[in-house]
């Protein structure tokens, strides 16, 4: 009975197979789906409208997962032999998928002239993840980047300007004692500042570490500097906010609850990714304002998100068909579309001078923080590696939180794991 | 020591059991409960437990939009049902085979089939999904069942059971004139019922649980279980929305649950006849 069924799948796998007009190019394209909202179904209309104006191409677009599941559905699917021709995967990846050899750079299919515009139309912080070694590897379109919002009520209760947040670590700290707030049986009830560190700590770390003046790994992917004295210095900075000022809560936070405790004003400032801007503007009962996180040395912050990236298991002439989608929906109108529908930022300067993405910067003007941070923005930690190598890290916040090892004590750890690991990359 | 501190000891026993039944009872509701809390009240009440919050059933159109889960619901019937049917007529066969019949390397067929236990499936994606390429059946719901239809866990457990089948019943069948077929469908299959009840239990909940392999193997809405539709609710980046995620989880987690609730008694005897504790 079972060789029966597999029998009438084959045939009709063949029919469907042989009823295709011959002069279309077939796509797959896998996305992933990590905010909420109509993610998935604005993809898919995106890829609509293309095929509905472009009759030599068929686009699938493939619902993907998590991050994470889509990068393992891609790698199964390419070591299967079933390579889809284009995939949105996170930026971070881009060393895995070349190391592993799977992926083709988007160069060769566009004239020098051509690349330079194209890849030139992108902020520069968002290129930082997606070039190494002079080629251009991804695409940005679902990027983030983390920044801090905060309650404006809480503000003026504690008799702040609620129009103006902490612009370095030294206010940061001033305000975050002055809206930390206690029950007669000391009980704190409103924290200062939360900043989540459970999943991928390595990323609210790196708006600690960039300010402090350092750079966590180098543009080739393959030496890290976590022992550096100014990650130390940001590292013991957070320790000292929860042990030694009190104003953060003790312990590792979760991520997934801050825009919760945020709306219940269990914390009067939040850091959390500027893919939660939609969320925190239903929920919220209160005014918020959205701000750059503080400068130390300097401003910085970490970017953060998805890239297109073009897989090299494929014919010529899915490569070349694949290319021009990823030039279409990375293009101003769309990228401002997929920007207002998700809360992503929107990747290019032009998108931003669209019409429907200046009538939304009126309607909210936050989203603009999350640009303007960008001039100050840096590379998402990324390595060879990327899982082991940002793992030493993670254990290393985390032990320091604990207070099982002194902040130096655990970095230089951390960086001496990822030597043993990384030496064979140079 | 007296009678008395006998009876008393007894009694203190019972109160400890008692109590210990209670509190695994409460520990094992307790998500189920929060589910069933989270997905009837409106999402300011995630955290906050007042009896007078206001219930809605608005949470679960919320969430029954966000995916077509009415296929889905269809997909994955579809897929515990064709799974665990090829699974029990192979492992019959199978496990007739092992406890009854003698053939040169019995012994070592069956090691390789117990090895199969010591696998965990997620080792072999890669393997799999190139097979299923190579049978031209990637994304289809065949695919997502088929490396499973072999299952050494059915063939070892009926292999078992039959063993303990006393010899003289087949024989009987067999003087009466059952050929192998019969005496499998009238004194086997009939004896081992408790057996194929609790297999039956960890396939379907298992299968109707997979969320990787169906993923993996699977691109189109018409191939996809449940499970791949309830992932569209873990926004990694934005938060999560408690009150949406449980409805959907009840209402996908529904039908298992009430499975369970309606055959309960069968159930836990059959584990206690099959001896799975």
């Amino acid at each position: 009975m079972a060789s029966r069924f597999l029998k009438s799948t084959l045939a009709a796998a063949m029919l469907s197979a042989v009823a295709m007009p011959a002069f279309a190019v077939d796509l797959q394209f896998y996305f992933p789906v990590s905010v909420g909202g109509k993610a998935a179904d604005t993809i898919q209309s995106l890829t609509e409208d293309y095929v509905a104006s472009h009759e030599d191409v068929n686009i699938d677009a493939i619902y993907a997962g998590s991050y994470t599941d889509a990068l393992t559905k891609a790698m199964t699917a390419a070591r299967g032999g079933n390579a889809p021709q284009l995939s949105v995967l996170l930026s971070t990846d881009m060393f895995t998928l070349i190391d592993q050899d799977l992926i083709e750079p988007f160069d060769d299919f566009v004239t020098d002239e051509e690349g330079k515009e194209w890849f030139g139309s992108f902020y520069p912080a968002f290129m930082m993840n997606s070039q190494t070694g002079g080629k251009t590897w991804g695409i940005p379109f679902q990027r983030s980047t983390p920044v801090m919002y905060w309650n404006k009520e809480a503000f003026k209760e504690a008799g702040l300007d609620p129009d103006k947040a902490p612009a370095t670590w030294e206010e940061m700290v001033d305000y975050a004692h002055k809206l930390t707030k206690k029950d007669d049986s000391g009980n704190v009830t409103q924290w200062g500042l939360r900043i989540p560190l459970d999943g991928f700590p390595y990323w609210l770390f790196q708006g600690l570490s960039t300010p402090a003046g350092a750079i966590l790994a180098n543009a080739d992917g393959n030496k890290t500097d976590f022992a550096n004295p100014k990650v130390v210095e940001a590292l013991q900075f957070l320790v000292d906010m929860a042990k030694k000022e009190k104003v953060i809560e003790d312990g590792v936070t979760s991520w997934s609850a801050t825009p919760k405790a945020f709306f219940e004003r269990q914390s009067a400032m939040i850091w959390t990714t500027t893919g939660n801007l939609t969320n925190i503007r239903t929920n919220a009962p209160f005014d918020f304002g959205v701000g750059f996180l503080p400068k130390h040395e300097r401003y910085g912050a970490p970017t953060g998100g998805g890239n297109f990236v073009l897989f090299k298991d494929a014919s010529e002439d899915q490569k070349k068909a694949a290319v021009n989608f990823v030039k279409w929906i990375s293009a101003p109108e769309q990228a401002a579309k997929w920007s207002i529908a998700t809360g992503y930022v929107a990747p290019s300067p032009a998108a931003w001078e669209t019409e429907a993405m200046k009538a939304y910067a009126k309607d909210v003007p936050q989203a603009a923080v999350a640009r303007d941070q960008l001039e100050y923005a840096v590379a998402e930690l990324s390595t060879y590696e990327n899982q082991k190598v940002t793992n030493f890290l993670n254990d290393a916040i985390h032990a320091a939180l604990a207070g099982e090892k002194s902040p130096k004590e655990a970095l230089e750890e951390a960086q001496k794991k990822a030597e043993r690991v990384l030496k064979n990359y140079r | 020591m007296t009678a008395q501190d006998t009876s008393l000891a007894a009694r203190l026993d019972r109160v400890l059991m008692t109590f210990g039944a209670w509190l695994l009872a409460l520990l094992w509701i307790l998500p189920l409960a929060y589910a069933v809390w989270t997905a009837f009240h409106p999402s300011a009440y995630e955290t906050n437990f007042t009896l007078t919050a206001p219930l809605t059933l608005e949470n679960f159109p919320k969430a029954w939009v966000q995916a077509p889960f009415a296929r889905y619901f269809l997909n994955t019937m579809i897929l515990v049902a064709m799974t665990l049917s090829a699974q029990l007529v192979l492992s019959t066969f199978a496990a007739y085979a092992f406890a009854r019949l003698k053939f040169p390397g019995k012994t070592i067929l069956f090691t390789l089939v117990l090895l199969q236990l010591m696998v965990t499936p997620d080792i072999l994606l890669v393997k799999n999904y190139e097979t299923m390429g190579t049978l031209g059946l990637v994304d289809s719901i065949l695919a997502i069942g088929l490396p499973y239809f072999a299952s050494g866990f059915c063939i070892f457990l009926l292999r078992q059971t039959f063993m303990t089948i006393p010899k003289e019943l087949d024989d009987a069948a067999r003087i009466e004139g059952e050929g192998l077929i019969g005496t499998l469908w009238r004194v086997y299959i009939p004896l081992a019922k408790p057996t194929y009840l609790a297999f039956g239990l960890v396939s379907v909940s298992a299968h109707w649980n997979d969320f990787l392999w169906p993923l993996i193997v699977t691109n189109s809405v018409e191939t996809r279980p449940l499970t791949v539709g309830l992932s569209v609710f873990s926004m990694t980046e934005s938060g999560v929305e408690w009150s949406v995620i449980n409805a959907a989880t009840l209402m996908t987690s529904g039908p298992l649950l009430v499975g369970f609730l309606l055959f309960q008694r069968q159930f836990v005897q059959s584990f206690m006849r099959a001896g799975i504790k």
